[in-house]
């Protein structure tokens, strides 16, 4: 009897500015949706695990984020959870839905993501702490730090990130529901608003309302269910936590670390994986996690993306979605479901051929967390 | 800037004795009395050797920029853009984000050598800093 986890339900909302419709509405519709692509009900439902976005946060008063939602969705399970590692922490709960099922933990476990920053007036504000007070703001300040620090030491240059930008776009006018279907020319990234230089507006990753759901059982569970199960061939997380003061804080992810990890549990190397979904919260992080994720060597990503080889019908598709600039702000549970819909072979007019290993990724908070997740079909 | 406007410090026990040195004009870190470290932010223990034997210790203020970043767009109504946000490596090692002033945006550069400045904000006295002499003379 086979307790090996694997993936069973996908499910979402639309994504882009949702009025009327709370989080909780979201996450509610995303959920039953991954339950339907299943073929299950909510009384098989046993697990939950919920990633709430930033703008909801995982506290809502004093009530935590998967008590709430439980409460929505009427559910008693034997296991429940809220993680926080920012744009980590959808890849991290499908992880620890892994864990808890092959652990026996329980048998058909709910992961949920879910928020509505745009109507949600305010829930972006400024930096708080003492660096505010030096005017550094927001995400986007930080990871021009490691842009600006990739620039200097590899001659990595605005076309190199527009390359992920463009390939973003071209990829997500293959997405019917996608938020930015429109394809943008190198011409148009150039003449894009320089926000906090070198990143440009379209370096940054949309904000969306929207949820995304996943559900993941045991093999054995799987064999009756409407869908193939995709299989978890490996995972893994790193953190860089002392930030500043880890000496490469701002040059490599902790990627370099969960990568080798997640792909040796999985007998795998870089070149096994036949569609990366990297998180791509800013165009500079999707080319450190290349160099990290050992796709091409350190320093040498810029040269890498050129000609639209992570674009499509390159030789390494990444986000055939769109990901974060294009798709929509899924923390990485869009990544996920992606991988998913890919390795079913049910991504339509973007579906890749053969695409038989998926690796999935997240990236959070201020560049301090990483997980790693490994599909098969 | 009309610093008055900015989100100021907000000292806690912590940090509380790094900003009363600051308005005395002395840049300090944190030092592990156990293994010599020197670090910041301040915190309740060395987070090399968690010994919680820690003084505080005045330091050159010269160091370089690690990296740097040019705010283009103005996202808060008392910092103006242009300016220059820095992540700076002391010469005694530890790090800090702050500014680069004293020249324009496009003369800052990673590796520049650079001297810390007082500014007041507020009730408080912020370390930014500004380029250096080139051969590293004091300032």
């Amino acid at each position: 009897m086979s307790r090996r986890a694997v993936i069973v339900g996908v499910g979402h909302t639309d994504f882009g500015k949702l009025e009327g419709r709370t989080a909780w509405h979201l996450e509610t519709e995303a959920a039953a949706a991954a339950l339907s692509d299943a073929g299950l009900g909510p009384s098989d439902v046993d697990g939950l695990i919920t990633d709430p976005g930033p703008a909801q946060g995982i506290l809502d008063g004093i009530t935590p984020h998967f008590l709430r939602l439980g409460a929505q969705l009427g559910l008693d399970p034997d296991y429940a959870g809220s993680e926080l590692l920012g744009g980590a922490g959808s890849v991290a709960i499908v992880e620890r839905a892994a864990l808890a099922v092959e652990a026996g933990l329980c048998d058909v476990c709910l992961c949920v993501y879910g928020d509505s920053p745009l109507s949600t007036p305010g829930s972006f504000q400024y930096g708080r702490g003492d660096e505010a007070a030096f005017g550094f703001f927001g995400a986007v300040g930080l990871h021009a730090l490691a842009a600006q620090r990739h620039v200097h030491r590899y001659g990595t240059t605005a076309e190199h990130l527009g390359e992920v930008a463009v390939a973003a776009r071209a990829h997500a006018s293959r997405t019917p529901h996608a938020q930015k279907r429109q394809p943008i020319s190198m011409d148009d990234y150039l003449a894009s608003e320089l926000l906090v230089e070198p990143l440009r507006r379209l370096d940054c990753c949309l904000v969306s309302d929207g949820a995304a759901a996943v559900l993941v059982t045991t093999e054995e569970r799987a064999r009756d269910l409407a869908q193939p199960g995709i299989r978890m061939l490996g995972h893994a997380q790193a953190h860089s936590l002392s930030t500043y003061a880890s000496p490469g804080h701002f040059d490599a992810l902790p990627a370099a670390r969960s990568g080798p990890k997640a792909l040796g549990r999985a007998g795998l190397t870089p070149a096994d994986v036949d569609v990366a979904l990297l998180y791509d919260c800013f165009t500079i992080v999707v080319l450190l996690q290349l160099e990290d994720y050992g796709f091409c060597k350190k320093g040498e990503s810029g040269p890498f993306v050129e000609g639209g080889r992570i674009g499509p019908g390159g030789s390494l598709p990444v986000n055939p979605s769109g990901g974060l600039l294009a798709e929509g702000y899924g923390s990485g549970m869009l990544h996920v479901i992606e991988a998913v819909r890919q390795l079913r072979g049910e991504a339509g007019e973007r579906q890749l051929p053969d695409a038989e290993v998926a690796l999935v990724s997240g990236h959070g908070l201020g560049m301090n967390t990483h997980a790693t997740l490994v599909l098969g079909s | 800037m009309s610093e008055a406007q900015l989100p100021l410090p907000q000292p806690d026990a912590l940090t509380e004795s790094f900003w009363q040195a600051c308005r005395r004009g002395i840049l300090e870190v944190q030092s592990c009395s156990a293994c010599g470290h020197d670090f910041l932010p301040p915190g309740p223990c060395c987070p090399r050797c968690w010994s919680t034997g820690l003084s505080a210790r005045a330091v050159s203020g010269r160091g370089r920029v690690f990296s740097f970043v040019v705010y283009r767009r103005t996202y808060h109504p008392g910092m103006p853009a242009p300016y220059v946000v820095a992540l700076i490596e002391l010469d005694e090692g530890p790090r800090l984000i702050s500014n680069v002033v004293g020249c324009a945006p496009e003369e800052v550069a990673i590796d520049m050598p650079v001297q810390v400045r007082f500014e007041a904000a507020g009730e408080f006295s912020l370390p930014r800093f500004a380029p250096a002499a080139v051969d590293g003379g004091d300032a």
